[in-house]
């Protein structure tokens, strides 16, 4: 008997199949850690379970009914008894304990529609006592700690517990937290199931999940590469599977001679999450960063783009001393970051592409006369050719484009201005295939005209088509590099999960 | 409070429409000139309406209106900047008041010759400008709320310097003669306001400057990471801002003779009013110079009409206030449409 059961799911996306007759069985009473890397369908799966996607084919069974994952809606899944913490907890972080769970069940009410503030403390405190929070029901989410704000979120959403059996999954529920609040709350989840709860555990840290969990289902390119019942794998066991079967190889490799002078070099940097970032990026060079979400990818490149502020170490940019107080001193000196965020942090949403791409070169049209509309039409829509950028013209509104074009129409934006060093922060998020391509294609031309290449990625495959080289990331630390044969995808994969990989 | 939660998006962003996809080409000019067809329209229907057509499509007529709105013509063009930019500024009505009341009272009390007066109350309006744009850029205030704090802080700042009495005395003739004098069948003011206008279109659409503000409008974020000086920027804006609300307060002071002890706020009103209608033409989705000036006009046109027509003093501030209702209404109307349509 189990509490949850999913046969033969399949979803698949314009082209690309998501999940491939997947299958997953979770035991009553247990925490089943539901594992893979990214792109292996288990996002997917997630959301199909929660009613945000319907599957193409394939059953759920929960509690012993059994529903087609074609009609499951969000409406089946609460009512089947599923409930969900996402990572972004959605509570609201400046209302007390008591009034987030009383904005969803409901304020105990007297006479006149008045609040009943005492009956309801009484209650959520008792509530709290259950998941053993320790806080006072007046306190406001924002001063309990992270560990605190997601249990009483975890309480929250299984407050009918006492109406049926429930179901909990949680989704990627410590990747916001650090080491000691996720065992914490690891921890806490571990005593919820002694009393019988039924936890699905979405994450990517082996170490956590192995302590934590059961069983495990490893998800690899949208099938099952791999179902644990009761078992103890070692963190190397996962690894093979979420690799695909292939052992990686967690032997150490001697750095590449670089010859000539480094595009960027960069010793002991420290800035937010970073602790000590030791980096070369050869001319003409491709690097890529590895590393989990929270490794401190992202400020790396923020930091070498003069968008933060380093707190300590240095940097040098083709030999010259480089410390970047602003984005635009960056620029200046050669340097063009794609952020990540493309709709908060690149776009401009509302206007015309031909803005968009004339935006980091607008001193360069000025003349006395103005700024040449129709020059700037002809060099857009220039670019837009050579960049693959597919819109009605240069005058269309940037958010009319798909995503892809989108991207590369940022990209365009940079490299007219011949960038000498090129970060690339996850350059094909949302991106599609054909479009995909035509980037790498741009990169790589780019390159060959004597750019250097900066990129993170969370996605190895991607990692593994364009980079020389790859640099791991570890809490805030580089923490070995790969190169030459060893620059695969399931290679990365190993060990950006592995404890190991920081001394390789 | 991060400079985010300051800026406009929440409110106007989603009032303005988003810009279309391509659509039918017909369809797009046809918006772009809708509201200056709308302005035509009102002005030939007041000239045959019984009730105004002896008043209405007359030289004199057309001298009061344009001459009276020039004022809150300079005023809509100051408010463009914060807004292209992203930002609400509500202190220009009493910025242009409290530099009428300065230049008269600097004329008035203390004997200066008319140069003098003018530049202090135009300097006066650059340095309102400026402390609202460190306020907003440095100190990271809210722009709604600093703005308000300011409009409020000077309206009583009238008060105090003119004691609640209207200074009549001793205001430079010149001034008034200026305000009052012809050129070319139109009032000179009127001049002023085109003059100003063309500045500040070739400011706004054809240096890097005005390009970068509505980058910034746009994504504040994005445009930090392309390397544009947002702060610097958006106080240079409030600064200009601040200036031209200074010299409409000189022009109104040449218009009426007399600096009364008025807070600004009709002025404001309507000058907003006129922006945002301008945002749905010429450029639409946009705040933009002609578009603006059209804004004016249709309000001006309309107004005047309705008084000419018989309609009490009330007439005004409620066209004023439907207008403005209808353009932002009209406007979110069109984004929602369009968002649908380049969803699907």
């Amino acid at each position: 008997m189990s509490a949850l059961t999913i046969t033969g799911l399949t979803k698949r996306f314009a082209g690309t199949t998501a999940l491939d007759r997947a299958a997953l069985s979770v035991r009553p009473g247990t925490v089943h850690a539901l594992l893979g890397g990214n792109g292996s369908g288990k996002s997917t799966m997630i959301k199909i379970l929660a009613g945000v996607h319907r599957a193409d084919a394939g059953q759920i069974t929960v509690m012993g009914r059994t529903y087609e994952a074609s009609q499951f809606t969000a409406a089946h899944a609460r009512q089947a008894g599923l409930r969900f913490v996402h990572q972004d907890l959605g509570l609201f972080d400046e209302l007390s304990v008591a009034e987030n769970f009383a904005l969803d069940a409901g304020y105990p009410t007297a006479a006149g529609r008045r609040v009943r503030w005492s009956a309801l403390h009484r209650r959520v405190s008792q509530v709290l006592e259950t998941y053993e929070i320790d806080v006072d029901p007046r306190t406001p989410i924002h001063r309990l700690r992270p560990a605190d704000q997601t249990m009483v979120a975890i309480a929250r959403a299984l407050r009918n517990q006492e109406e049926g059996e429930l179901i909990l999954v949680l989704d990627e529920p410590t990747a916001r937290l650090g080491e000691h609040e996720s065992a914490l709350l690891l921890d806490a989840v571990r005593r919820r199931a002694a009393h019988g709860q039924t936890v699905l555990l979405v994450s990517h840290r082996l170490q956590e999940v192995l302590r934590s969990c059961d069983d495990f289902t490893v998800l690899v390119d949208g099938t099952v590469g791999g179902a644990l019942v009761d078992a103890h794998p070692t963190e190397r066991d996962l690894i093979r599977l979420m690799a695909g079967g292939t052992e990686p190889d967690l032997g150490g490799h001697a750095p590449r001679e670089t010859s000539g002078p480094a595009a960027l070099r960069i010793e002991g940097l420290r800035a937010g999450p970073l602790r000590g970032v030791e980096l070369t990026v050869g001319e003409g060079e491709i690097v890529g960063v590895a590393g989990l979400v929270g490794s401190g990818r992202t400020t790396l490149l923020k930091t070498l783009f003069g968008a933060r502020r380093a707190a300590g170490g240095r940097m040098w940019l083709h030999g010259e001393p480089y410390a970047p107080r602003t984005p635009a001193e960056a620029i200046r000196a050669g340097v063009a970051l794609v952020p990540e965020d493309r709709g908060g942090e690149a776009a401009f949403a509302d206007l015309p592409i031909r803005d968009n791409l004339a935006v980091t070169v607008l001193r360069r049209y000025w003349r006395a006369t103005g700024m040449p509309r129709s020059r700037e039409r002809r060099d857009s829509a220039a670019l837009m050719t050579r960049y693959a950028v597919k819109a009605a013209g240069p005058d269309a509104v940037f958010s009319s484009m798909s995503g892809g074009n989108q991207q590369k129409a940022v990209l365009a934006r940079w490299l007219r201005r011949e960038p000498r060093l090129l970060l690339l922060d996850e350059p094909t998020q949302g991106v599609d295939v054909v479009s995909r391509a035509d980037i790498y294609a741009a990169i790589r031309a780019a390159v060959a005209d004597g750019c250097s290449v900066l990129v993170t990625s969370s996605d190895l495959v991607e990692l593994e088509t364009l980079c020389d080289r790859v640099v791991l990331l570890k809490s805030g630390r580089t923490a070995g590099e790969v190169i030459g044969p060893h620059l695969t995808a399931a290679h990365l994969t190993g060990l950006v999960q592995s404890a190991l990989g920081a001394n390789p | 409070m991060t400079i985010e939660e300051s800026t406009v998006p929440a409110s106007t962003r989603t009032a303005e429409p988003k810009r279309k996809r391509g659509g039918s080409p017909l369809l797009h000019t046809a918006e772009r000139y809708a509201l200056l067809g709308l302005t035509v329209v009102i002005a030939l229907f007041f000239s045959v309406w019984p009730g105004s057509s002896s008043t209405f499509p007359t030289m004199a007529n057309l001298n009061v209106v344009t001459g009276s709105q020039a004022v809150v013509a300079l005023i809509a063009l100051a408010a463009l900047f914060p807004l292209v930019s992203g930002y609400f500024d509500f202190s220009l009505g009493a910025i242009a008041a409290t530099s009428s009341v300065l230049c008269a009272g600097l004329m008035s009390h203390n004997r200066l010759p008319l140069g003098v007066a003018a530049v202090a109350a135009i300097a006066l309006g650059a340095a309102c400008g400026a402390v609202n744009g460190l306020l907003v850029t440095r100190a990271r205030l809210n722009a709604f709320v600093t703005t308000l704090g300011s409009a409020t802080l000077l309206g009583g700042a009238i008060q105090w310097y003119t004691g609640g009495a209207t200074i009549l005395e001793g205001i430079s003739p010149v001034l008034t003669r200026f305000g009052s004098a012809q050129f070319l069948g139109l009032p000179r003011v009127v001049y002023v306001v085109v003059v100003v206008m063309l500045v500040l279109w070739y400011v706004l659409t054809h240096t890097p400057y005005g390009r970068a503000l509505y980058a910034i409008g746009s994504n504040a974020r994005s445009a930090r990471l392309v390397g544009l000086r947002v702060d610097r920027d958006v106080f240079i804006g409030f600064v200009i801002s601040g200036t031209i609300a200074g010299v409409a307060g000189v022009l109104q002071l040449a218009r009426t003779g007399s600096a009364t002890a008025d807070s600004g706020s009709s002025l404001l009103f309507a000058a907003l009013a006129a922006v945002f209608l301008g945002a749905t033409a010429v450029n639409p989705g946009l705040f933009n110079v002609f578009g603006t000036m059209i804004g004016v006009l249709f309000v001006s046109a309309s107004v005047s009409g309705l008084t000419l027509a018989g309609a009490s003093n009330w007439a005004q501030p409620v066209f004023n206030g439907a207008a403005l209702l209808a353009a932002v209404g009209l406007s979110t109307y069109l984004g929602h449409r369009r968002g649908a349509a380049a969803t699907s």
